[in-house]
């Protein structure tokens, strides 16, 4: 081969080498945001490849907070064609609502009436619930009663050894503070929440690493959600679940389409397996709470600590106050405890 | 102006040196300036017109002064322990009878290997509250915040400030040094007399790239800083999680100042230094003393176990079962479960690439159109080719979005592509780049340039026969530079990743900000394996073509 040739072949490589991220988006490719924990997402998209193959899905993945942020300063222009399980506190915001196309998908009757909008713009098929993830090996370690409720927090032998998320960020920290807000009023709410301060070490973006930090013992108590609670406990780590004697906050996962999707087809195959058997079976292994039926809850989940009935310790969570005062409620929380 | 060439082709080669000279300085304006614009406009947009209401609404709030005061205690201390240690370190390898030197240098640059937040991952897991060093010896103490920092930031800069010494404390003459024993001074006053007046400048140098190199991370603040906060991480903060741009944009003005100041003051410094080599020099020989060279070997020895000791623990956990409970050995960190599992990691390598071809030509080709043509334009150009050192990355990536996330401009197709990212990654170290090839091209006597033209050669083919193959090991040497920043860094890209274009050490800091250490831990070590091999690779490739002697780190 002579070097010429050779020269034309490597800058046609070259070439096409650079151009090829560059072409957009095919027919069968969609953009899909959430807020779906990383392996719970991973798995979820392993179960819908084996579905629907040739479906490419590029997913991003970012806390329920960020994501927000995210939506709206991209609203004039939106990159995504489908919003998956996000937060239904955020996603009744008339900013993101505006963004939504409404939808049937073939199955939405599995959903109860009340787990989705009258407008058919979301529905929410999963959920998520507060509790504490204790390290016993540290508790035992430094002599530390094992707390039962938030109020158990407030003991001062816990000074510098209780995480919590910054809700903010984390829709977790949101819905924890949002429960500690509505079972207490307000004003004694905060006045707990002051006191808690005391002995929280530090304030973490996500809803999940106070639990993974707790998990690790870098801290003896991580306010987090239920299912990494479990995760944990089944990876091996010496933890237990607590569930707040007070009531466990909880928040319900949504689904939307979005108008400006420029591959609706593609996106409404996509919503449509959300709802499919396959998935629901999915979300039985992955999630605490499921709306739809068509599964059972594991054992290792009741092994952990999980009630049969988890309605008897869930609070009675009035989402559109949350909704309608997370603005006010955040930066509240940013002036008085952000650090 | 130097006569190229025979007169009848003269106007064709000005037309031809105007292109080039356009070819390099487009590029700069349109991946540096309008960026940097961009940031300045938003800072000063609010709802109601422009205006100052943002700076207001940052500078006066009492956090600010706090983030402010933050940045600049961690930034200043980490600056003095560096600068001091990477100094008697450079002084151990360079001045002293050490034993394994090769092997002792190639340790200290072992952080420059790995994402800046490496070594805080591995600070928690030998110092933090349930670390390593806790466990065994049953203390209590925590390494969250303000030491965390500025250990993790000491190691992550130490190789930086290390290589500035050791080129600096390499060469000297050796009858000053013969002059100041016969005349009876002391090892010390040697010292404070001879080594240290002649190396102030690199130590000016130093310490200005490691202050620059400090206030912009945020990678080492997000992981150990627990609840201290610092500009960076606000930054990243307000941007990523309120999208708040305004606000991100005020305080990326805010870091933009200190570092131009130091890099303006590093150039000032520069421009005074003097050749401490002349004609007459002798080169420095070092004598063989028991006393000194055991304390600088253990020194050193020291130094570098700390460093092997903080990337070997986070190495260590990425194999181990469950960390720190059953350190039994395990592969499973490895099964990534993040976002499009270990594609990152391919779409890093892509951008180094990228970043390392498209950075050779463009840095290779401004030191070529600066040092060979003596044009009007020269002192602009080279210039804008060193402005990038004066911007911090993150403000950069910043500057990126704003100016390129807007779907009615021209250039709006790159957002979303691994070119724009990779495109980020070469201005931002464009002066780097360039400064290396500049200095090699130097180097290259210009007779032989002036040979080829009287002999009637274009300056196309002086460049393809003359230049070219003098310069192309240099050039291996700046495309390694490229390739190895663009997988570590951090700063810039953090802006510009979307779902098809996620890279490796983003996804370090994701599963490290969700709390999956062992995972986080498994794929900082797969960056760091890929640019060992990378590394490897081009160091073969030069020994087996007969230029061992070229250095391929810098």
């Amino acid at each position: 081969m002579s070097i010429a040739l050779c020269r034309k072949i490597l800058l046609h490589l070259v070439v096409l080498a650079v151009l090829l991220p560059c072409v957009a988006a095919r027919a069968n490719e969609i953009t899909v945001y959430t807020s779906y924990e990383e392996d719970e997402a991973a798995a979820f998209l392993a179960a819908m490849q084996r579905d629907l193959p040739d479906l490419k899905v590029h997913l991003l993945r970012l806390s329920t907070g960020d994501l927000h942020a995210r939506m709206l300063a991209e609203a004039a222009n939106p990159r995504h064609d489908v919003i998956w399980g996000w937060a239904v506190t955020n996603m009744v915001d008339p900013r993101i609502l505006d963004m939504l196309e409404p939808y049937q998908p073939k199955g939405i009757d599995k959903v109860p009436a009340r787990f989705r909008a009258d407008d058919d713009r979301w529905f929410a098929t999963t959920g998520y619930m507060a509790a504490f993830c204790v390290n016993n090996e540290v508790l035992s370690r430094k002599n530390l009663p094992m707390p039962s409720s938030w109020e158990d927090l407030l003991n001062p032998a816990f000074k510098g050894e209780v995480v919590m998320p910054n809700p903010a960020s984390s829709g977790t920290g949101y819905l924890q503070i949002a429960s500690i807000l509505q079972m207490k009023g307000e004003e004694q709410g905060w006045e707990y929440l002051q006191q808690l301060d005391n002995n929280i070490a530090q304030y973490i973006k996500s809803g999940s690493r106070p639990c993974n930090s707790a998990s690790a013992g870098e801290f003896a108590v991580g306010a987090s959600f239920a299912l990494r609670a479990i995760k944990n406990i089944q990876e091996g780590y010496p933890i237990t679940m607590v569930i707040p004697a007070e009531g466990a906050g909880n928040e319900l996962e949504a689904t939307g389409l979005m108008k400006s999707s420029r591959n609706k087809e593609a996106a409404k195959r996509f919503i449509d397996w959300t709802l499919s058997d396959a998935a629901v079976k999915e979300y039985y292994i992955w999630k605490e709470i499921v709306t739809v039926s068509g599964g059972t809850m594991p054992e290792s989940f009741r092994q952990a600590g999980l009630p049969e009935d988890i309605g008897s310790v869930m609070v009675d969570m009035d989402f559109s106050w949350s909704a309608a005062n997370r603005d006010r409620i955040l930066q509240q929380w940013q002036q008085k405890l952000e650090r | 102006m130097r006569s190229f060439g025979w007169p009848r082709s003269l106007h064709g080669e000005t037309l031809f040196k105007v292109l080039l000279a356009t070819v390099i300085a487009v590029p700069l304006v349109v991946f540096v300036l309008y960026p940097l614009i961009h940031i300045l406009g938003r800072s000063f947009q609010t709802p109601e017109g422009l205006g100052l209401a943002n700076y207001a609404a940052v500078l006066g709030t009492e956090r600010f002064l706090r983030l402010v005061y933050n940045s600049f205690a961690v930034t200043l201390t980490t600056t003095v322990v560096t600068v001091v240690l990477a100094y008697v370190f450079a002084y151990a390898v360079q001045r002293t009878c050490l034993p394994l030197k090769n092997l002792l240098r190639l340790i200290a640059l072992v952080p420059l290997f790995a994402p800046s937040l490496v070594q805080a991952q591995g600070l928690v897991l030998l110092l933090g509250r349930n670390g390593l060093v806790n466990r065994t010896l049953g203390t209590d103490f925590s390494i969250y915040g303000f030491w965390g920092i500025v250990i993790a930031s000491i190691l992550y800069v130490f190789p930086y400030a290390f290589l500035i010494f050791s080129a600096a404390l390499a060469t000297a003459d050796n009858r000053l040094y013969e002059s100041s024993r016969i005349l009876g001074a002391n090892r010390l006053r040697t010292f404070l007399t001879v080594t240290l007046p002649s190396s102030r400048f690199a130590l000016i140098a130093a310490s200005f790239v490691v202050f620059t190199l400090v206030i912009t991370d945020f990678g080492n603040p997000m992981v150990v800083g627990g609840d201290y906060s610092v500009l960076a991480t606000e930054v990243y903060n307000q941007v990523i999680g309120q999208a708040n741009f305004e606000l991100g944009t005020v305080i990326g003005m805010v870091l933009l100042l200190p570092v131009a100041l130091a890099v303006a003051g590093e150039k000032w410094v520069h421009q005074r230094e003097y050749a401490q080599i002349s004609a007459g020099s002798l080169p420095l020989q070092l004598r063989p003393d028991r006393l000194r060279d055991t304390v600088f070997t253990v020194y050193a020895l020291l130094i570098c176990a700390v460093i092997l000791m903080v990337v070997g623990v986070v190495i260590f956990a990425s194999f181990t079962h469950l960390w720190p409970y059953h350190m039994g050995f395990s592969l499973r960190h490895y099964a990534f479960d993040v976002q499009n599992g270990i594609q990152p990691l391919w779409n890093s390598v892509y951008i180094g690439l990228m970043a390392a071809g498209i950075g050779v030509a463009a840095t290779g080709l401004a030191a070529y159109v600066i040092e060979k043509f003596a044009t009007l334009v020269r002192a602009p150009l080279s210039f804008l080719c060193i402005v990038p050192a004066a911007v911090p990355g993150m403000v950069l990536g910043l500057g990126y979005v704003l100016a390129f996330n807007k779907p009615d401009t021209p250039l709006s197709f790159l957002y979303g592509s691994l070119l724009l990212i990779a495109l980020c990654n070469v201005y931002y170290y464009h002066a780097q780049g360039f400064l290396i090839a500049s200095t090699s091209m130097k180097q290259i006597s210009s007779s032989f340039d002036e040979a080829s033209a009287t002999l009637g050669a274009s300056l196309l083919r002086t460049m393809g026969k003359i230049t070219l193959p003098l310069m192309w090991p240099t050039l291996v040497g700046i495309a390694v530079f490229f390739f190895m920043r663009s997988m570590v860094t951090l700063s810039a890209v953090i802006f510009l990743i979307t779902p098809s274009t996620q890279v490796a050490a983003v996804s370090v800091l994701m599963l490290e900000d969700r709390g999956a250490v062992n995972q986080a831990a498994a794929f900082s070590v797969c960056i760091m394996a890929v640019v060992i091999i990378a590394l490897l690779m081009a160091r073969i490739i030069l020994n087996v073509l007969g230029f061992r002697h070229v250095t391929l780190i810098r």
